[in-house]
């Protein structure tokens, strides 16, 4: 029961508690991006849910296996992890073009831009070396671990980016000052839009 | 010479890569809120920027056009290594505050965006004043957007330890600009105001867009 409490746990301070888009702006370029459209957020956020699992459990891996018991992982992550998504993002989309092409019509031309997503990298770096999501104390993420804390954030960064979407499609046709249209109003949407999330803070002290 | 100054300027205003071309936002908005951090930020983009873009000016013979992607990654990579251990070496508190916005540098997409757009295409020298002009556009775009938010959020400035500036006591300071919501408004704000000074000086319509999409970052 203890481990299930704590997984939740892990889940919701991910998803919601810590935003990944609203209250801590990783990942923003899409963010603004794909959100025009609710089409396309939709796409987004199954791409973001797949690559990033997919993303985590490959560096996880890769530093526990090779570059902690090397001794070389704290000048190499950075290097090591973007070549690994990277890579591993190219035999998804090879793979899903050869074995599915119903979903690499759907998810198709999100990857390629997934793989300079901060969002990826973030979660991947912080699943090896927890600094910023401890819950009160430093230890080293277990692979289940590491697992459902970046299926919550991605997860969070599902919901933030339809939700904006959503309020977008509403605010075409708003009434909006000239020199406000466009992205600054945007931007004044998004941030009134993480106000709820303000709320969030500190719930469970996560 | 008057070339060089042209391309070094484009940065600042005209081509801002946040607020006109609207690429990098992520680590603006999470790292504006205290003048010291986003300052920092600041440096470490211009020396990542302009040490990126002349290597990568000086090898756009050597590299084939399809593997040009990994190679910037990898070069760019390398001179973040170089800030994020420099900087834990010398300055613990300035990096423990950026945390993970340091190796994050490298998939800012202004960085490999300019790579892409310019320096991959450009002589070395203006790819250097390419890279010092975004850079210096981001720090300015950077450090004014924490200036607002720490002065007015928290009523004083606090670079180095040492109190540069306070609002008289008493001030009641709205904590919202500090949270994550402030950094949202406030650079609404801004964008708004660039896009109309802009328009004004130079008489020229700038689309501002989100720009980090499928052909900025997409490759």
């Amino acid at each position: 029961m203890e481990t299930l409490q704590h997984f939740a746990l892990l889940l919701v301070g991910g998803a919601l508690v810590n935003n990944i888009l609203l209250t801590r702006f990783i990942g923003i370029c899409p963010f603004f991006g794909v959100s025009g459209a609710m089409e396309t957020s939709v796409g987004m956020a199954g791409a973001v849910v797949f690559v990033m699992t997919l993303a985590t459990t490959a560096t996880w891996v890769f530093w526990n296996v090779l570059l902690e018991p090397l001794g070389v992982g704290e000048f190499l992550y950075i290097p090591a992890f973007i070549l690994v998504i990277a890579a591993l993002v190219q035999f998804v989309e090879m793979y899903l073009r050869k074995m599915s092409p119903a979903l690499y019509r759907s998810l198709g031309i999100f990857l390629p831009l997934i793989t300079t997503n901060c969002a990826v990298l973030a979660t991947a770096t912080e699943s090896v070396r927890p600094g910023f999501f401890t819950m009160g104390v430093e230890y080293t993420f277990g692979f289940g671990e590491a697992l459902v804390y970046t299926l919550g954030v991605a997860i969070g960064f599902g919901i933030a980016l339809i939700s904006f979407a959503a309020l977008r499609e509403r605010l075409e046709v708003a009434p909006v000052p000239e020199a406000m249209k466009g992205t600054p109003m945007a931007f004044i949407t998004a941030g009134l839009l993480s106000f709820g999330y303000v709320g969030l803070g500190g719930l469970f002290g996560l | 010479m008057r070339e060089w100054v042209a391309v070094y300027k484009r940065g600042l205003a005209l081509d801002n890569p946040l607020t006109v071309l609207m690429i990098g936002l992520c680590a603006v908005l999470a790292v504006s809120t205290k003048v010291e951090g986003a300052f920092f930020m600041g440096l470490a983009v211009i020396f990542v920027l302009g040490m990126s873009s002349v290597i990568v000016s000086s090898i756009r013979h050597l590299v084939p056009e399809k593997v040009r992607i990994p190679v910037f990654i990898v070069i760019i990579a390398s001179f973040v290594t170089i800030v994020d251990l420099t900087m834990k070496a010398f300055l613990p508190d300035v990096y423990d505050f950026l945390g993970v916005w340091i190796p994050l540098i490298v998939v800012n997409c202004m960085i490999l965006g300019r790579a892409e757009a310019f320096s991959y295409h450009k002589p070395v020298r203006l790819a250097i004043a390419d890279g010092l002009g975004m850079g210096t556009g981001f720090t300015i775009v950077i450090v004014g957007l924490a200036f607002i938010r720490e002065l007015f959020g928290s009523g004083e400035i606090v670079f180095l330890g040492a109190r540069l500036l306070s609002l008289p006591a008493g001030y009641p300071a709205p904590g919202i600009l500090v949270l994550f919501p402030g950094a949202f408004i406030v650079f609404g704000f801004i964008v708004a105001l660039t896009g109309w000074y802009n328009r004004r000086t130079a008489g020229r319509t700038v689309e501002t867009s989100a720009h980090c999409t499928i052909e900025e970052g997409g490759r």
